[in-house]
């Protein structure tokens, strides 16, 4: 088990931005979106298999060629004087107890320390009572006062606490791990959330529009312009799908989402939990109806 | 040493094979033939490993009213230097599970050769010959065993989406890590024998362990058995028409219907078991 690095380059004190796939994918496709446009250079990965199941094999005329796993890439970018490492994990490890994830994390903060990184980001989902038609806020959170104030001074971002004065929340997944444990190594570290509506967060396919709004927020503090075009058009195409499944929620049920629309600062209503357990059992076939209305 | 490893005792092994059996496949070929060569060539458990972090321990299940426990147990054969692996694929941390298979393997028994066999349902008659499908852990180990009618020239990947490998197949991909050539069979098992026992398989593959190790099994018994069971079928297929002209499509290489296949499994494996015949 351990990190492999195709090199190692000197870097200047370079900010590390992590993050894994999970609700709506808001976290990755940002950072994935970063990685393309800024064609930062691979740098490394995480060995897999003792984090991992496999996902795929090749057999070549009877032989076994290739066995495949989720990857954990690390992919280094100089932009100007500044240095920054991306990390994308495909996939969180299947691991109840989190004792895998907690090891994953650690590897990947071990990179950060090797290259002296002072400040790591990690990007993530916030599952919130807002609707699909309405901007994702981002939702932020630090390892200490001063950042919060200086994130706050981006547009669109919400503290994680202040979100209807409820004081206290919690980051599941690795996303919230990295970010913990960097704190726990006296690193600066900083969550950026995306919000999607709670009613999609289940749902199979990823969130554009949030992953939109994190990579605003997190290109403004990287200092790294980057274009939107793939994820507006993608967003379009999103957008289409989530229409269809949603006009097959229970009128009632639509109704009281569609209320969110109308407050300018949501202090709506989360869906019940009736209506929750309602899409859990129907998520795959709206998925499904949706998908071939297109 | 891993703590999860237990040994009782050591045996000396200098060259020895390996089989690991998971009881993965409907029908349970490996296992079948594991559990045979354990009582034909006289094996013993040597080791264990403890199943604490690899199965979900919170609910034990009753078979026919004995209660079931996963066993993860080692045997060798020694005058055959055979070294038998059997347990069911484990819930969790397959790979640390697979390292513990391969340290028994490199470290404890100087083992050679690994195998892994599966049989698969399959849209064939139980009068066509068995034949292996073998996959290799390196082109060194297909070359190896070139010499023994496996037919090892097929190709697949994984689609996207597609289920995620077996045990089996990363068993092979570990051993080659540490350069164990290792091999997988699959038996095409006629879909109507799965349910009960097929033992032309089990003869197929006992015949290229023989034929490769020179291994002196008296295999009448299985000879036996096939002959029995190809009796009990040809009295089936004579009393009843139906069912005979099923496996008569299988035979010609033609497609049966849902309703076909599915009357033919159950009634074959009613009449099988219940020695209506």
């Amino acid at each position: 088990m351990g990190i492999v690095f195709d090199r190692e380059p000197l870097m200047q004190k370079p900010a590390m931005v992590a993050s894994w796939s999970g609700i709506g994918n808001i976290g990755l496709l940002a950072l994935e979106t970063l990685r393309a446009q800024t064609q930062a250079e691979y740098l490394g990965e995480i060995e897999p298999w003792d984090f991992f199941y496999p996902s795929g094999v090749m057999i070549k005329g009877g032989i076994l060629e290739a066995m495949e796993f989720p990857t954990s890439r690390f992919y280094h970018k100089k932009y100007g004087e500044k240095d920054y490492i991306f990390f994308l994990g495909e996939e969180q490890p299947p691991d109840s107890g989190w004792k895998k994830g907690y090891r994953l994390a650690k590897l990947v903060l071990d990179v950060a320390e090797k290259f002296g990184c002072g400040r790591i980001y990690t990007l993530g989902a916030a599952v919130a009572a807002t609707h699909h038609a309405l901007d994702s806020k981002v939702w932020i959170a630090a390892s200490d006062e001063k950042l919060i104030r200086e994130l706050k001074s981006y547009r669109n971002t919400v503290g994680m606490s202040d979100i209807e004065g409820r004081g206290s929340g919690s980051i599941t997944g690795l996303n919230g791990l990295v970010f913990g444990l960097a704190r726990k190594r006296k690193l600066d570290a900083i969550c950026l959330m995306g919000e999607i509506p709670d009613y999609l967060s289940g749902a199979p396919f990823p969130y554009p529009r949030a992953s939109k709004a994190v990579l605003d927020v997190l290109t403004g503090l990287l200092g790294i312009p980057v274009g939107y075009d793939n994820l507006d058009e993608m967003g379009h195409h999103m957008n289409e799908l989530i229409e269809s499944i949603y006009n097959k929620f229970p009128q009632e049920m639509k109704g009281r989402v569609e209320q969110r629309k109308l407050t300018a600062q949501p202090k709506t209503e989360a869906i019940t939990e009736e209506e929750e357990k309602w899409l859990k059992e129907h998520i795959d076939e709206l998925f499904k109806k949706g998908e071939s209305g297109q | 040493m891993s703590d999860l490893l237990k040994f009782s005792w050591q045996p000396e092994l200098s060259r020895s094979t390996m089989i690991v059996s998971w009881n993965d496949d409907n029908s349970t070929l490996g296992m079948k033939i594991a559990d045979y060569l354990i009582k034909k060539l006289d094996g013993r458990s040597f080791a264990e490993i403890d199943p604490v972090d690899f199965f979900s321990l919170g609910t034990v299940n009753i078979v026919n009213n004995v209660v079931q426990f996963p066993e993860n147990a080692f045997y060798v054969c020694p005058e055959q230097e055979l070294v038998i692996f059997k347990s069911p694929p484990p819930n969790y941390e397959w790979y640390q599970y697979l390292s513990l298979i391969l340290d028994v393997a490199r470290d404890h028994c100087q083992v050679q050769e690994i195998y892994t066999i599966n049989g698969m349902s399959s849209l064939t008659a139980h009068t066509s010959a068995r034949t292996i499908m073998a996959t290799f852990n390196s082109p060194e180990t297909k070359r190896l065993l070139s010499g023994y009618d496996l037919a090892g020239d097929w190709d697949f990947q994984t689609p996207p989406g597609g289920r995620r490998p077996r045990m089996t197949t990363f068993l092979l991909w570990a051993a080659k890590r540490r350069n164990i050539p290792a091999v997988r069979f699959w038996l095409p098992i006629p879909f109507y024998l799965a349910g009960t026992e097929d033992p032309g398989a089990k003869k197929r593959v006992l015949d290229f362990f023989s034929q490769r190790f020179h291994w002196q099994i008296d295999s009448a018994d299985i000879e036996q058995e096939i002959r029995r069971q190809n009796e009990k079928l040809a009295r089936i297929r004579q009393n009843f028409p139906d069912i005979d002209e099923s496996i008569r499509k299988l035979e010609n290489n033609l497609r049966l219907t849902d309703e076909e296949s599915q009357k033919l499994g159950s009634e074959i494996q009613r009449l099988l078991t219940e020695n209506e015949i």
